[in-house]
């Protein structure tokens, strides 16, 4: 995304040295260390959850989850993987098992319930494409929503993707493509509108 | 891909790249995870470890009064036809992810392993292979505990272990060195009032 390239090598550097020092002080039982790792990664958790579940009550729920989950099995966390990467996996478990709950509670495809839920977030910015965009993004169906947002919007590959998703690389593939068609397509139809 | 197709599928990147990664959620949710955050039982983890370490301790505790024994058996005539064959090896010892031990109890773990290498060579095979077998099982209690200590930097506990381990060897070494009648020249440092 955007903000990433323009980050220097150096800064890169200083933040993974800086965060691997709070993990392990986490590890260590530090909640403080923890608050910070919370605070440096609350945003791409959070976007990550609103954009997987298109719902930001759910989102939020979904990043507390996550965040919980994380403290618990952070001493079995290996330092040789990103943080970050870690978090992410966690988070995205999380929504998918949010999902299957709903499913059985409500017995019936909730997925298909949640491509009916307009993505209102205030903050999720008030560029008027922008909005359009997310706004496409969370009515996408749930299976192309998710590759494209783990693959698409936060960089991971299809093989990283397909195993957070329980998918095979090629759905992972064919739902990425799926999700970029039906975008293009909306995003035309947007347009046109105008 | 047509070019139309191409600027299209273009103009989507362009648009999911200015996205923004994060987004900060309407409330604060750190209080409602805070609460939720059970203090870490540093001490759970340890369990397994303080067994293990134990028995590895008591293991080479117990097997270096067996070598005494051996050594105190063995004529030296015997100990004299053995052939000079293989040598023990002293790793640098090492305290946890990066720790060293105090330069004196390593030069003295050093000077010991110099001056007894020699002497090693002479033991009868039985006594040499059980010297041996005590020194491998020391080390690899030894490598396990820097492992744990990796995991677990500055545990106390696992410090402990560690000390004692070291402790251990040098007073295998020591054992040999006066049995085999040395005159206490690699030993000028008493391993067991050695501190970090």
């Amino acid at each position: 995304m955007a903000e990433q390239g323009t980050e220097s090598e150096f800064e890169r550097a200083r933040r993974a040295a800086e965060e691997r020092a709070l993990v392990e002080s986490a590890k260590r039982g530090a909640t403080s260390a923890f608050a910070a790792l919370y605070r440096n990664h609350l945003g791409k958790v959070y976007g990550l959850c609103l954009r997987m579940t298109a719902n930001p009550a759910t989102a939020e729920d979904c990043t507390q989850e996550a965040f919980i989950q994380a403290w618990r099995s952070l001493p079995s966390f290996e330092s040789r993987s990103a943080f970050g990467t870690w978090l992410h996996r966690i988070a995205v478990n999380v929504v998918l098992a949010h999902g299957r709950r709903r499913r059985e509670q409500l017995g019936t495809d909730a997925s298909a319930e949640e491509e009916a839920v307009t993505l209102a977030d205030p903050s999720v910015g008030d560029e008027g494409a922008v909005l359009d965009l997310e706004q496409a993004i969370s009515r996408l169906p749930a299976g192309a929503r998710q590759a494209l947002v783990l693959v698409g919007l936060y960089g991971h590959s299809h093989e990283e993707a397909a195993a957070m998703l329980g998918i095979a690389v090629g759905t992972c593939k064919s739902q990425l493509h799926r999700a970029r068609q039906l975008l293009g397509e909306r995003l035309a139809a947007q347009e046109a509108g105008r | 891909m047509t070019p139309g197709r191409l600027d299209s599928a273009q103009r989507l990147d362009d648009a999911l790249a200015r996205l923004p990664g994060s987004i900060e959620p309407a409330r604060d949710l750190w209080p409602a995870i805070e609460a939720q955050l059970e203090p870490r039982d540093v001490r759970a983890g340890r369990r397994w470890l303080w067994p293990a370490a134990a028995a590895a301790v008591l293991l080479v505790a117990g097997s270096s009064l067996i070598t005494a024994n051996l050594l105190r058996r063995e004529d030296s005539a015997v100990a004299r036809q053995l052939p000079a064959s293989g040598r023990l090896t002293y790793a640098a010892a090492a305290f946890g992810p990066g720790q060293t031990l105090d330069p004196t109890y390593d030069a003295a773990r050093q000077e010991l392993a110099r001056s007894l290498a020699a002497r090693i060579e002479r033991l009868p095979p039985d006594a040499r292979q059980q010297l041996e077998r005590n020194l491998a099982e020391l080390r690899r209690a030894s490598a396990e505990i820097n492992a744990a200590l990796e995991l677990r930097p500055g545990d106390a506990l696992l410090e402990e272990l560690l000390l004692n381990t070291y402790q251990d060897e040098l007073a295998v070494l020591a054992s040999v060195d006066q049995l085999t009648g040395g005159n206490g020249a690699g030993t000028t440092t008493d391993p067991t009032r050695m501190q970090l």
